[in-house]
């Protein structure tokens, strides 16, 4: 593995995991913010080329969930409702408030415009299946396992 | 890891994990031989094994020849729970409630439509939305109409003229799962839902103009009205966002009620309530009305499909002849009477990546395959071909009347993308005398035909096994992807 696979890498925000039907995701940050924030970028990076979107509409999200794990997938899977309702696509993601069962944040992004824009992989939902948030060594590391 | 589940052969096409630990009951996988050195290189098997766990289930934890790792329940896998003490797992359906396939004939054969597929497939492309967040302009459903869709499922469309009554005789319930009660249906999955009626969406959804290059029972086939050289249509799509929205809402229920039930769960994803429970019963009425959904889109892909077919040909429905074969749901929990112990017994059937395979004379059979037998469509990959079985008494006594759905993933999408680096995968299909139009590259790269089992072995195993019957085999000749 790469040292990138490992977390080694301090600068490394995410990175796509091998699933056979499905894909996972393992993010890195800091902070649990940056690490809400790094995740928001990996699931745009799975549906599109997210340098190619602009920062044109600013979008508000609350999240609310038991635990710190279910609220990682209770924002991951606004973010996809997002997509799904407006066809929003978030660039760059800003943590105003996170306690371990609500979550504030703003998105940076653009509507999902065919012409300009890379369809990549679809993704239905982020799951419950082998979701992981814990701290190595001072940093935050998450895994999530999407369904495609 | 898959490695420390213990496994033993009972027969060339059945392997046991024995009832261990927590579990409340044995595993059974369908395969063979050469097919499980595959399988357990990654987690499935634990999946069979932890679904076993799970309180009121009856028979073995199944999984058909087409298993690969999901998240929770193992894609594959089959599960029923007797409603005293059994459970409902949206796990155990996924998060594309519904999905599913249906199969169309036409009065066309090969020669006289192989020089148009181009045309069919643009023409197909340009009526059907589809790829990543494809959604229809032209139809934005107010509440009142999605809940009216969600009752009546593909009923709904035939009454809005999109069909005909005979296309709802020929649907796994008629096109209309009972007890759906949209008012259980969240705001966030009607929003989700309000503009996706009539689309494919993404992933490995599609529409295929095939023709029928074998068949294997002449009087089955016959029954089915496929014959050699015969043009077919197969749509295979679900219930998109709404269906999406619906899960993700009640796995939130489910995690809760777990803990309040006390059910101790292996895996967080096969979160589950007591079939008896409010949290239960409110899941199956949300989950039925997001299956008629599904029911709904096929429906009215359908007849996009026969519009398409009619603009390029320029013939009518009649000369077409594009009729309805059957219409399965393949991610689907059904309430369903079953012989458990020699007594008839009502049980939450779940089939995660499994087709039902009722045998002939079953009630639930449609009436034009009571000799039969239901038909079974099983879509390969775009470049190889798909098949059409019949179910069997076998299935009924020994898989609750279940069968494989596909090929199943033998490489992870992103192993794919690799693979096709470099590669113009359209003009390779091409080359095989398949034209492929997909709303995206990675779509339509991660799609490709290696990165599926050969669906022959699936269906092999299925066939051997008596768990449902071999009629045709069908071959691509243009397929839109999303």
């Amino acid at each position: 593995m790469k040292a990138a696979a490992a977390g080694g890498s301090r600068k490394t925000k995410y990175r796509q995991l091998a699933h056979t039907a499905d894909l996972g995701l393992r993010i890195w940050g800091a902070t649990r913010e940056e690490l809400f924030e790094n995740a928001g970028a990996a699931l745009t990076a799975v549906l599109t080329d997210r340098r190619r979107l602009r920062r044109e509409k600013t979008m508000e999200i609350l999240v609310e969930a038991p635990d710190l794990e279910a609220l990682l997938v209770a924002w991951l899977n606004h973010l996809l409702y997002l997509y799904d309702v407006d066809a929003f696509l978030g660039r760059e993601f800003q943590v105003l408030d996170l306690s371990p069962q609500r979550l504030a944040a703003r998105a940076r992004g653009e509507t999902y415009d065919p012409a300009r824009h890379v369809a990549q992989t679809a993704v239905k939902a982020a799951t419950y299946h082998h979701l992981e948030i814990a701290n190595h060594h001072g940093r935050w590391q998450a895994t999530v396992i999407l369904d495609l | 890891m898959a490695l420390s589940v213990k496994l033993r052969q009972v027969d060339e096409y059945r392997w046991e994990i024995p009832r261990e630990g927590k579990m409340r009951t044995r595993g059974l996988i369908f395969a063979s031989q050469k097919m499980l050195a595959k399988i357990q290189e990654d987690q499935s098997l634990q999946q069979v094994a932890n679904v076993a766990t799970l309180p009121g289930i009856e028979g073995a934890s199944l999984a058909m020849p087409d298993i690969h790792w999901g998240y929770g329940f193992p894609i594959g896998g089959v599960a029923a729970f007797n409603l005293e003490e059994g459970v409902v797992s949206p796990g155990g359906v996924g998060y594309d409630i519904n999905c599913g396939v249906r199969l169309l004939r036409t009065n066309l054969e090969r020669p006289e439509v192989e020089p148009r597929v181009g045309e069919l497939v643009n023409a197909l492309f340009g009526n059907i939305p589809s790829g990543l967040g494809s959604r229809r302009k032209d139809l934005k459903l107010t509440v009142p109409t999605l809940h009216e869709v969600m009752r009546l499922g593909a009923g709904w469309a035939v009454k809005n003229g999109f069909g005909s009554k005979e296309d709802l005789d020929h649907i796994e319930a008629q096109g209309q799962i009972p007890g759906a009660d949209p008012e259980l249906v969240s705001d966030f999955a009607m929003n989700r839902g309000k503009d996706q009626l009539g689309t494919l969406g993404s992933g490995n959804h599609f529409v295929e103009v095939g023709y029928v290059l074998e068949t294997y029972d002449e009087k089955a086939a016959a029954a089915l009205g496929l014959f050699k050289d015969q043009i077919t249509v197969i749509v295979h799509t679900g219930s998109r966002g709404l269906g999406h929205q619906v899960c993700d809402d009640y796995i939130k229920v489910m995690l809760k009620a777990a803990q309040k039930y006390g059910i101790e769960l292996p895996d967080r994803q096969l979160c589950c309530a007591p079939l008896s429970s409010p949290e239960g019963q409110r899941y199956l009425a949300a989950m039925a009305a997001a299956a008629n959904f599904a029911f709904a889109n096929r429906q009215m892909i359908t007849h996009w499909v026969r519009e398409s077919f009619e603009q390029v040909l320029q013939m009518g429905p009649r000369d077409l002849g594009l009729e309805l074969v059957y219409d399965v749901a393949h991610n689907i929990a059904k309430i369903e009477e079953h012989q458990v112990h020699g007594k008839k017994k009502k049980l939450c059937v779940h089939r995660k990546g499994a087709t039902r395979a009722f045998p002939p004379g079953h009630p639930e059979t449609p009436a034009a395959y009571q000799k039969t037998g239901q038909p079974v469509l099983i879509p390969g990959d775009m470049g190889r071909y798909s098949y059409v079985l019949v179910g069997t008494e076998q299935a009924l006594t020994e898989t609750f009347g279940s069968t494989c759905h596909g090929a199943g993933r033998e490489m992870s999408r992103k192993a794919a993308l690799k693979a096709a680096r470099g590669r113009s995968i359209i003009q390779e299909l091409k080359a095989q005398g398949i034209i492929v139009k997909g709303a995206g590259r990675a779509t339509v790269d991660e799609e490709i035909p290696e990165a599926y089992k050969d669906v022959e072995t699936v269906v092999a195993v299925a066939h051997g096994a008596g768990i449902s019957k071999k009629v045709a085999k069908l071959k691509p000749l243009g397929v839109i992807k999303g």
